[in-house]
């Protein structure tokens, strides 16, 4: 039988994080494996943003390590990494191609005409090349979204970290949206996105559950509905199911 | 740092502050209209004028710059953009160069207002060169540069920016000798008046202006604000963390 050998992106070893005195995480763990779109799935206050935000390095762990790309240097790897916050937080006053330029500057892309390149084929990704001289202020929430997104895509990074990207679109953008992801993964990117929406849960390659800090699941989006034991079961029906255990466990 | 990044933030910021056509006008109109009514106060008295002239162009540069650059600074830390930045490769230092080197753009052109409305405007008697005032003046909005970046990481919205100007600019006002000299005030004022830069702004303009000194007769006082806009941005840049 032939062995599969996965290599982390991102190694999540043992951490504790607390806002002042509530705590977030304790002792969590996880190993996201490089070229697979693994989603985070969990309710209000379970823990999604701040986890994207420690991988990212906006945050720091009171213990343990995060290791990204073999490194606990998140630094040295940052021009590796296209972090999409929840909030559009975009320059509103200037134009989508400023944007995007912006951000393609500082993440490292200092040639003029291979930005201008790069904006204009992450542009057209997004679908908003005609409206790039348009003002953020000027478009809908949905679009400064697909801003936001052409934003981290623009350096063409191999970790992503998405934090709900496709909340606010059209469903036929969404759609667009996940067989452009597909097409990230299958090139060997690594995309690790937080979502509310099981609509959006079930594209992931792979499914963490997220309550209160802690994994109550984790597995392939099919696997996890299987595992409720019926066939009819949506993937919705299966974060109810390991909530429930993970209720009894908690009764126990 | 990297020089490019630099200068992308900096261009960026320019051009937010270019195209938001309020702001700008506010910039170039709250100076004129300040030194205006400053004019318009000591009609009567031009001689007064002559000796407190120094004094306020230097408040009303630290006034309007730590103004300027406290609550633009703020608005990127409260919208969540700073953060966005500190996510990608960019340094420390090339944000907080990029911030200072655009604000003190702006700044630059408020100070230059006030201080040639009140020379040419206003049309004091002043006695020394009119570019070593310009150095004092342009060090000063440097300093206040510094010190509104800074000051912006204790304040969570403008409103919290402008309690900063009670406790940190009126202080400076009374203090720094430009109601009264430093020299009539309590021992214990005195020394605190010692690490106010407006103190050193004050001092080295009067001597410019008034005893018509040269650079090199202000030499403590350029090296005090090289010092206070050292100090600042030091401090500003420790507080952009991720």
């Amino acid at each position: 039988m032939e062995e599969v050998i996965n290599i982390i992106t991102a190694n999540i070893h043992k951490i504790n994080f607390n806002y002042g005195k509530r705590k977030i995480f304790d002792n969590f763990s996880l190993q996201i494996p490089e070229g697979l779109s693994f989603g985070l799935l969990g309710g209000n206050g379970s823990g999604k943003t701040t986890l994207m935000k420690l991988i990212a390095g906006l945050e720091k762990p009171k213990s343990g390590t995060i290791s990204i790309f073999g490194t606990d240097s998140i630094h040295s790897v940052r021009s590796k990494i296209g972090y999409m916050p929840q909030q559009n937080t975009l320059y509103s006053d200037l134009s989508v191609f400023s944007n995007i330029d912006f951000f393609a500057c500082m993440y490292g892309l200092h040639n003029k005409p291979d930005r201008k390149k790069a904006i204009d084929e992450v542009l057209n990704t997004v679908g908003l090349y005609e409206r790039k001289n348009d003002a953020i202020s000027t478009l809908s929430g949905g679009m400064q979204r697909r801003v936001s997104l052409a934003c981290v895509l623009v350096h063409k990074p191999d970790l992503l970290l998405l934090d709900e990207p496709t909340v606010g679109l059209d469903p036929d953008v969404r759609v667009i949206f996940w067989e452009y992801f597909k097409e990230l993964t299958d090139q060997g990117k690594t995309l690790f996105i937080t979502s509310h929406t099981m609509d959006d849960a079930v594209h992931c390659d792979r499914l963490i559950f997220l309550k209160n800090g802690n994994i109550i699941a984790e597995n392939s989006p099919q696997e996890l509905i299987k595992a409720t034991g019926n066939s009819t079961a949506t993937l919705e029906d299966s974060f109810l199911y390991f909530n429930s255990l993970d209720n009894n466990n908690d009764l126990c | 740092m990297t020089f490019a990044r630099t200068i992308a933030i900096t261009k960026r910021i320019v051009k937010q502050i270019l195209l938001d056509h309020r702001s700008l006008a506010m910039i170039f109109a709250a100076p004129l209209v300040v030194m205006s009514l400053v004019g318009a106060s000591f009609n009567k008295n031009p001689q007064l004028l002559n000796f407190v002239a120094p004094a306020l162009i230097c408040t009303f540069v630290l006034f309007f710059t730590f103004i300027l650059t406290g609550i633009s600074f703020l608005r990127e830390r409260a919208l969540g953009t700073l953060d966005r930045l500190l996510t990608t490769p960019v340094s420390r230092a090339d944000i907080m160069f990029g911030y200072s080197i655009s604000f003190f753009f702006f700044a630059f052109i408020q100070s230059n207002i006030i201080l040639f409305f009140t020379i040419f405007i206003l049309d004091i008697s002043y006695q020394g060169e009119i570019w070593h005032m310009f150095i004092v003046v342009i060090l000063m909005a440097i300093v206040a540069v510094n010190l509104g970046v800074f000051i912006s990481t204790f304040a969570k919205n403008e409103f919290q920016v402008i309690q900063f100007i009670p406790l940190l600019l009126a202080p400076q006002i009374f203090l720094s000798g430009v109601i009264q000299p430093v020299q009539n005030l309590p021992n214990l004022l005195q020394n605190i008046s010692k690490v106010l830069p407006l103190t050193y702004g004050v001092e080295g303009l009067r001597l410019i202006m008034i005893d018509g000194s040269n650079l090199s007769g202000v030499s403590s006082q350029i090296f005090a604000l090289v010092i206070f806009a050292s100090i600042f941005v030091i401090l500003a840049t420790l507080t952009i963390k991720r």
